[in-house]
């Protein structure tokens, strides 16, 4: 690679960066070097404040005002950015070196037509008419796939979906021929077959136009699928650098190793085949369907017919004692209304058997189904009150349905249950990591001795390594109670590593329920071999 | 926007007019005040009383009176001014057609300073600039108008002698004259929006700012002004609508105070003669036309925002 230094289209020489903040300097960047030749594709991979967005505002010359470029240099095509005029890198923008962000539902104007964002790159660099640049505009959003140009130009961003809306972002980035695109996270918001069919287009495009690529990722095994070579970046260092097959097959730093084996990976089961059938599964849950919405206000009146949005489709499914039932799906499939029904948040049709016993509706779910069926949600931030110390967080259900004698003492042997210091019951939520608070809301969740606790994406907003210590945990929970799990996530391989049995959801419907190391045989359902395909295991690895 | 969505909202307005006629007519229901003694006079005899109660209406049961007066309502006519013996409809629109010209004013002198001075704010936000607009504003919201306009009027009027202290003048009987009474009732009222809006202005643009959608944007090689221009001022003014709509509602009220203090027989000017004189017809017309006026406003501003930002889609 040190060959082509010439013809590097990027090139990060000893590239360093602070933030002056209220606290002192914060080195967000420190001695970086990579670069990025024409036709390459440069995996950038770390974890959440790793520095690689920081990195991605350098290069785009895009910083607040508390940044300190405290050494190195920034080079495209040879040229140093950092000695260019404001007007100059105005210039540069969005014609040589563009970006493409994570998420399409806020990277672009909500009020504008998504043919005038994308027109507009073309008046501004290449000199195009409104109208020269709304026909090119057109030919570019067929060029990304999108069926219907003309009217998808007309179309308002919340008339489209994600990942039309993705195409748009994409067709915005190579509409001037840039020579080095940086890509965000660009499928971290999109649905798994989404995010499959975006990948496949910027690899295609990627190859037709050799565009110098570099991909910011948390994703190890999503970035080992398109880049060439990768770099793991921590606390603003690089770690390591190489090519894909060098990095997943003899990674030579630990951080990189355990990035590695925090990726999730089917092959590599985490819990031991079958759980017995008893004669009575502990929940049953049977036809229960989930309507949204309310009659509106003229169609009441005129007595309209009206459709009420349909959440769930009369479901059926079990879950036996001691079972971690996954459920997998896109957005919008169901999942977390089921989740919702099951605790009485959604109003429901049909009927949930819990140990014996029916429950038709929120009234039948008394203090002993509560105390028996407990809810984790995706973001700690959200389901902890952050006016309460994490010690009056915990001390609830203790109140509610243990004893609550000697409190201070149960509420640290919680914390010493879920891995943290006893210490950390008189700190508030905001003081915590975001893995430490998914770790008190789990905490939370199994001081009433739950029998079923429905974990709804708990992971999904965690770090690939803090992910995997928070699954550990659950599994040994588990263990301890023999509870069960209904776990619900969108990450396919995730999920195959920890479940007994998976239940695929689409458009409100259960599709099937197979045994997990059953779900990748050829007898399966179209849409779950559709799903499966989409995300195929991490490269290399697994041994 | 659906027509079905205007329709709802314009049912919505008839079912809010309906409610403040009741409203309307039950306070000056047990209001302490005998139409028949008000026209007569203390010393009429109970014989003449009764005749004019009996010819009036007044000894039917109150549903039928209220069914009568709102059945004259919807043919236009706002019933008869105890006071004047005039029909009241004619004035009050008179004088709410004046208010009008006053609150549209007062309403564009404050859009042409409060925009800008909010996107200066939210643009050199934490700068000095920002600091000298939030205090300006600050002092223009906290001083009530009775107090700016009776400053205004001792020094521009008495003190200075630059501008007439009080009085109104049509502006189709003499323009410039018009306009030279209208100076200091229109900076008095447009002051206090202008706190209003401006501070408004700043704090949606300052939001707006922070979006990915404005990054992406400066992403794209577009310069500043152009983001400012063509990304940001639209969503971030979107809310300023209904602030403005809002804001009709406080110039109902605030304008009678100004009114007074111009002497401007505007509706409120009027209004409050009629409560005065203990005139009912001309106090329920009076009441139902702000009332009406407050809804048709707001309406607009609804079907304004929906057209502008077409993700609002109501049914």
């Amino acid at each position: 690679m040190t060959d082509n230094t010439k013809n590097a289209v990027l090139d990060v020489r000893n590239y360093s960066l602070d933030y002056k903040t209220a606290n002192g300097t914060f080195h967000a960047l420190k001695d970086i070097s990579l670069e990025i030749a024409r036709g390459e594709i440069l995996g950038l991979v770390g974890e959440s404040g790793s520095g690689k967005t920081s990195l991605a505002w350098s290069i785009m010359r895009y910083l607040p005002g508390n940044a300190r470029e405290t050494s190195g240099k920034i080079l495209l095509s040879g040229e140093d950015l950092a000695q260019k005029s404001s007007s100059e890198i105005e210039n540069m923008r969005g014609k040589r070196i563009s970006m493409v962000f994570q998420d399409p539902s806020t990277s672009l104007n909500p009020t504008l037509s998504l043919g005038s964002q994308l027109s507009e790159v073309l008046v501004r660099h290449r000199g195009l008419t409104r109208k020269q640049a709304w026909s090119e505009g057109e030919a570019m959003l067929a060029r990304v796939g999108l069926k219907t140009p003309a009217a998808m130009m007309h179309r308002m961003p919340h008339e489209a979906s994600g990942g039309e809306k993705q195409r748009v972002v994409i067709a915005t980035a190579f509409a001037c021929n840039p020579e080095c695109i940086i890509f965000d996270e660009p499928t971290t918001a999109l649905d798994v077959i989404t995010s499959r069919q975006i990948l496949d287009l910027f690899v295609e495009l990627q190859a037709e136009t050799g565009v110098a690529s570099l991909y910011i990722s948390h994703d190890l095994a999503l970035v080992s699928r398109t880049a060439g070579r990768v770099a793991v970046i921590r606390r603003g260092e690089l770690v390591e650098q190489g090519s894909v097959g060098e990095i997943f097959t003899t990674p030579r730093q630990d951080y990189t190793r355990e990035l590695i084996a925090a990726v999730p990976d089917p092959r590599r089961r985490l819990v031991a085949g079958q759980v017995p059938t008893d004669a009575q599964p502990l929940v049953r849950v049977e036809d229960v369907s989930v309507h949204y919405g309310r009659k509106p206000f003229l169609a009441a009146l005129t007595g309209r017919k009206h459709e009420r949005v349909t959440g769930n489709r009369a479901v059926s499914l079990s879950v036996n004692q001691g079972e971690i039932l996954g459920i997998v799906g896109e957005s919008g499939s169901g999942k977390s209304t089921l989740a919702k029904a099951m605790t009485g948040l959604n109003p429901f049709e049909g009927k949930i058997w819990f140990d014996g016993r029916p429950i038709t509706g929120l009234k039948d779910m008394n203090t002993v189904y509560r105390k028996d069926v407990q809810i984790i949600f995706q973001h700690p931030d959200a389901s902890l009150n952050p006016r309460q110390r994490i010690g009056e967080i915990l001390s609830r259900p203790l109140k509610l349905y243990g004893d609550a004698a000697n409190l201070d003492q149960q509420i640290g042997d919680m914390l010493e249950q879920v891995r943290l210091p006893r210490t950390h019951a008189s700190r508030y939520p905001h003081q915590l990591s975001g893995g430490e608070k998914q770790r008190v809301a789990i905490a939370r969740a199994f001081a009433s001795r739950p029998k079923l606790v429905i974990c709804d994406e708990i992971t999904s907003a965690l770090d690939v390594s803090v992910q995997a210590s928070i699954v550990q945990l659950l599994l040994e929970l588990q263990k301890a109670g023999n509870t069960a799990y209904l776990f619900i996530t969108h990450d396919l391989n995730l999920i195959r590593q920890i479940a007994h049995r998976i239940a695929v959801m689409y458009r409100g419907d259960l599709i099937e329920i197979a045994p997990a190391d059953q779900i990748d045989s050829p007898q399966r359902a179209d849409y779950t071999r559709r799903l499966l395909d989409a995300v195929p295991p991490p490269v290399g690895s697994a041994a | 926007m659906s027509p079905n969505y205007i329709l709802k909202r314009l049912m919505m307005i008839v079912y809010t007019l309906f409610v403040v006629s009741l409203i309307v007519f039950a306070i000056t229901q047990v209001l302490p005040a005998d139409a028949a003694v008000m026209m007569l006079g203390e010393n009429a005899t109970d014989e003449a009383l009764n005749a004019l109660r009996q010819s009036m209406g007044l000894d039917a049961p109150i549903w039928a009176q209220y069914g009568h007066w709102l059945g004259s309502l919807l043919q236009g006519d706002f019933g008869t001014s105890l006071r004047t013996g005039q029909p009241v409809g004619p004035i009050m629109f008179e004088a709410l057609g004046r208010s009008l010209l006053l609150a549209v004013l007062s309403i564009g002198l404050m859009l042409v300073l409060a925009i800008p001075l909010g996107i200066i704010a939210a643009i050199r936000r934490g700068k000095v600039a920002d600091m000298v607009v939030s205090l300006v504003s600050y002092a223009g919201v906290s001083l009530p108008e009775f107090v700016t306009a009776t400053l205004a009027v001792l020094f521009f009027a008495d003190l200075m002698k630059w501008l007439p202290p009080t009085g109104y003048v049509p502006l189709t009987e003499n323009f410039v004259d018009g306009i030279r009474y209208l100076v200091l009732p229109v900076c008095v009222i447009s002051i206090i929006l202008i706190a209003h809006v401006s501070r408004m202005v700043r704090s949606e643009l300052v939001d707006v700012l922070h979006t990915d959608y404005i990054r992406a944007a400066r992403m794209k090689g577009l310069s500043g002004g152009t983001v400012l221009r063509r990304h940001a001022l639209r969503n971030a003014l979107l809310p300023t609508i209904t602030i403005v709509a809002l804001d009709v509602g406080y110039l109902l009220g605030g304008v009678i105070v100004v009114e007074e203090i111009f002497a401007i027989p505007g509706i409120g000017r009027q209004l409050i003669v009629a409560i005065q004189a203990r005139d009912l017809p001309a106090i329920q017309a009076g009441v139902l036309i702000m009332a009406a006026t407050y809804s048709i406003v707001n309406f607009v501003a609804d079907i304004l925002y929906a057209w502008l930002d077409k993700r609002i889609q109501y049914d």
